[in-house]
């Protein structure tokens, strides 16, 4: 069973870094738990987990919203691939976080980033997903976390 | 530092030693210095008798050489001169010996005298001072005066010849008896000497035995020291000392660094060394233990029973600029001194790895007890009730997720969400418990338990909401073990497995078996409930046959929580009852019928009845009303407080109430379905519900 502590390290991880890059922190909606196939918004941070959990942990977030991010973090960039790389910098401080926290106990892949294209999610069996709505100014975002 | 009883020995020994060195080394210095200026003076004194030794002869010559002179009218001015400093220098030498301690006094005083005995003689002599030649042109002669002086000159060189040698051997005696002083005064000094020397190289000798001894203490000390070291870098335990101002003495072992990561830790204070590694509020009981600790009033075996830092979780620093949590044991020992407490020594030892071990074991055992009293409890329930509850209670969790993922930003949306995650755990816990499967009723009661610790904050986040989803996971893969079990008791029982239902597809429809279930259900919840509280009570249904399938999971639900109202709350305990002249046995009664709008269901116990001032004092107590709106209530108003929600007359939350959410859900239910419920009252006789229920065709019950 997944642990308080160990959901907090991939809650932090995201929050810091909205308020790391953009100066301004992400609150954290209600979680809860995910039903059925999983919510995917335009762009898609993932990382792989294995070691002493197994399982995968993604940020998903809509178009707008890390529009507003860049524009925050005074980039003139917009374009689909400053999109993809800014998920994938948000999956990689989750996984820093997590090295952090975990170090040697997790094993954790480098950052694949998805654009509305559907993922293949490598989601154990038996695991059940959290997911848990990051807002940012008005936008929202989600955090999936999915681990044995 | 402190000394040890040998070391003080030692120490007050060389001091000891030192002083008699220095003591003695003063008492030959100054005898000998007394002595050497005896001898000095006896020197000086022996060199003048020496030299007056020689007087009487010189003086003799001398009288004998002016005679000559005078025979031969030789000029005599210079030897008379000679003959008056020789008499000058005698006796100025004299007096000075006279004066000379130690000397033969009975040869001093002949010598002495006999010189006196010159004085008649030599006195003219020296007075003379005219001249004793009268000189004619061819010839020259004694004068009238020198013949005079002749005649005095020519006595006294026949007294000098006389009295010489006597006076002489006087002289030689004094400075026999000088030399014999002198000589003993130097063997007094050369046996002080020897004695210096002696007492010198004696003490010599002592402090080279005490050097000896001392150089053996050091060396017995620095291997001590060196051993201590050794133990204190070994030993996997941290240990220090606390001073009085509960600051860290000089000296630690090693796996304090480890510990605490840190490497510096002399005059640190206890607070200092777990401050921001434990909440606030640890900190502050960790500190009061601590002062209570140099109290010695407070038992030591006491203050060991009460020592919150047994087991002390600490957050630490994980090396990679993480937190890690950590479990540490402190022990204390108060270190005695003669005025009192000296020090407390401090054992600290890290107990992480038996704390997670012991944690997971009873974890295991716990989940051991819960599979073993499920499996009991599903062995005397019917697979297909307990299929339909885990629908049903499927459905209530799709539910209560489905609150949970309702958009909430603020404290207003997530306080919200509480009251409706209430109201289903606590239906959810009575259809378990109802079905005697306490494992789960157990798990449900615990998120109630987190469910009403939020609803006691004033600012509620996403954050707080974690626990709870986790909680609720873990209830999720309870049911599913539930269901595993069910199925495979099934296949062993030869029946029809229930098919595997999940969270979002339920599969078996609560009341498959319709109202005899139901019956089944609530004579089970009775007895069980009549057993865990202590009371006598009969269950008598009638018309439940009546009562439409859409409805019966409704009524089910209403009935359990009435069921465990009228346990808790109606009926009164045997004795209280046979005091109000009451039968012992209470009698719980429920009536459902067809009227004429649709349904009717009467739910009565013969128990204690409601109270109004009781409800209303339990609603102040739960600030659901002012006691100024509480006074005026009415009758009729008072008895409708216990559907609101969190009300409860009861102080302390169990298994079966205290939450204040069972009348509330059984009213949500009944208005759901487009019903009514009122209740009647007579304290001390009876309460009674009726619900009204509108005819099953008008209402679309999923």
């Amino acid at each position: 069973m997944l642990r308080e502590e160990e959901l907090k390290t991939f809650v932090d991880g995201t929050t810091r870094y909205f308020e790391v890059a953009a100066q301004q922190p992400a609150t954290i909606g209600s979680p809860y738990l995910l039903e059925g196939e999983p919510a995917m918004h335009d762009y898609t941070g993932m990382i792989n987990i294995s070691g002493k959990r197994e399982g995968v942990v993604y940020f998903t977030a809509p178009r707008a919203m890390l529009t507003v991010l860049l524009m925050k973090m005074q980039e003139s960039d917009f374009s689909h691939e400053s999109m993809r790389d800014l998920v994938g910098e948000v999956a990689n401080t989750i996984s820093g976080n997590a090295r952090r926290d975990f170090g040697h106990d997790f094993v954790i892949s480098v950052p694949s980033v998805f654009a509305g294209e559907k993922p293949q999610l490598a989601q154990p069996s038996g695991a059940r997903a959290f997911v848990i709505p990051i807002h940012w100014r008005s936008h929202s975002a989600k955090l999936v976390v999915s681990l044995t | 530092m402190r000394l040890s009883g040998t070391d003080r020995s030692r120490r007050l020994l060389t001091a000891g030693a030192g002083i008699v060195f220095a003591a003695v080394m003063s008492l030959v210095l100054i005898i000998g210095f007394r002595l050497a200026t005896e001898i000095r003076a006896s020197v000086g004194a022996l060199q003048r008798a020496s030299e007056l030794e020689t007087y009487p002869s010189v003086v003799s010559e001398q009288l004998t050489a002016l005679r000559e002179r005078l025979d031969t009218l030789e000029y005599t001015g210079h030897v008379h001169a000679e003959l008056a400093g020789s008499i000058r220098g005698f006796n100025r030498d004299l007096a000075a010996l006279e004066r000379q301690p130690g000397l033969d006094p009975a040869a001093m005083h002949a010598a002495a005298a006999l010189w006196r005995s010159y004085a008649g003689v030599l006195t003219p002599v020296l007075a003379y001072d005219g001249e004793p030649y009268s000189d004619t042109a061819t010839t020259s002669s004694l004068s009238r005066s020198g013949r005079v002086f002749y005649a005095h000159v020519r006595r006294a060189e026949l007294f000098a010849q006389t009295h010489a040698a006597a006076l002489h051997r006087q002289l030689a005696t004094v400075s026999a008896s000088l030399q014999a002083g002198t000589a003993a005064a130097a063997a007094r000094l050369r046996l002080l000497l020897s004695g210096g020397v002696l007492a010198v190289l004696l003490l010599g000798l002592a402090a080279a035995y005490l050097q000896l001894a001392r150089s053996r203490g050091e060396r017995a000390a620095r291997e001590a020291q060196e051993q201590t070291r050794d133990i204190l870098a070994t030993v996997r335990e941290g240990f220090f000392l606390l001073d009085a101002d509960y600051r860290i003495g000089a000296v630690w072992s090693q796996a304090l660094t480890h510990m605490f990561a840190r490497q510096d830790f002399a005059g640190l204070s206890f607070e200092e060394l777990l401050r921001d590694k434990v909440p606030p509020e640890t900190l502050a009981t960790a500190t009061k233990f601590i002062k209570l600790l140099w109290g010695e009033r407070a038992h030591e075996n006491l203050m060991k029973s009460i020592n919150p830092l047994g087991q002390l979780e600490v957050s630490m620093d994980n090396g990679r600029g993480g937190k890690e949590t950590r479990y540490l044991q402190f022990d204390f020992h108060r270190v005695m001194g003669p005025k009192g407490i000296k020090h407390v020594l401090c054992a600290v030892g890290d107990i992480t790895s038996s704390v997670l071990l012991s944690r997971e074991l009873h974890e295991a055992q716990e989940n051991a007890h819960s599979q073993l009293d499920m499996m009991v409890g599903m062995l005397h329930s019917d697979p297909l009730q307990i299929g339909a509850f885990l629908d049903s209670a499927s459905a209530g969790l799709k539910h209560i997720n489905a609150i949970l993922k309702e958009p909430a930003r603020n404290h207003a949306e997530f306080s919200k969400k509480l009251a409706g995650l209430a109201r289903e755990l606590h239906s959810l816990k009575g259809e378990a418990s109802a079905l005697n499967l306490m494992s789960i009723a157990q798990r449900v009661h615990h998120l109630e338990d987190m469910v009403a610790e939020l609803k006691g904050r004033s600012e509620l986040t996403g954050n707080d909401f974690l626990p709870l989803v986790l909680k609720l996971d873990e209830l999720l893969a309870h049911l599913r073990g539930v269901r595993e079990m069910t199925l495979r008791l099934s296949s062993l029982k030869g029946g029809t497995p229930a098919p595997e239902g999940t969270l979002s597809t339920p599969i078996l429809r609560l009341g498959a078996n319709g109202p005899e279930e139901l019956a089944s259900t609530l004579h089970s919840l009775a007895r069980k409930l009549a057993q865990d509280h202590g009371k006598d009570f009969m269950l008598t249904l009638n018309g439940l046959a009546d009562c439409p399938r859409a409805y019966l999971p409704t009524v089910k639900d209403c009935l359990i929580q009435m069921l465990r109202n009228a346990a808790v709350h109606g009926i009164e305990p045997d004795a209280v009852r046979r005091a109000g002249a009451k039968s012992g046995t209470g009698q719980v009664r429920v009536d459902f019928r067809r009227v004429e709008s649709g349904y009717e269901m009467l739910f009565e116990d013969d128990g204690a009845g409601l109270l109004p001032e009781a409800l209303k004092e339990a609603a102040v107590r739960r600030n659901i009303l002012t006691p100024q709106q509480a006074a005026q209530l009415d009758n009729r108003a008072t008895l409708a407080l216990i559907f609101k929600p969190g009300f409860s007359t009861r102080t302390e939350v169990s298994m079966d109430a205290g939450r204040g959410a069972g009348m509330d859900v059984v009213a949500k239910a009944v208005y759901g379905l487009g019903g009514k419920i009122g209740v009647s009252t007579n304290p001390g006789r009876y309460t009674r519900f009726k619900i009204a229920l509108p005819a099953a065709s008008e209402t679309a019950v999923a």
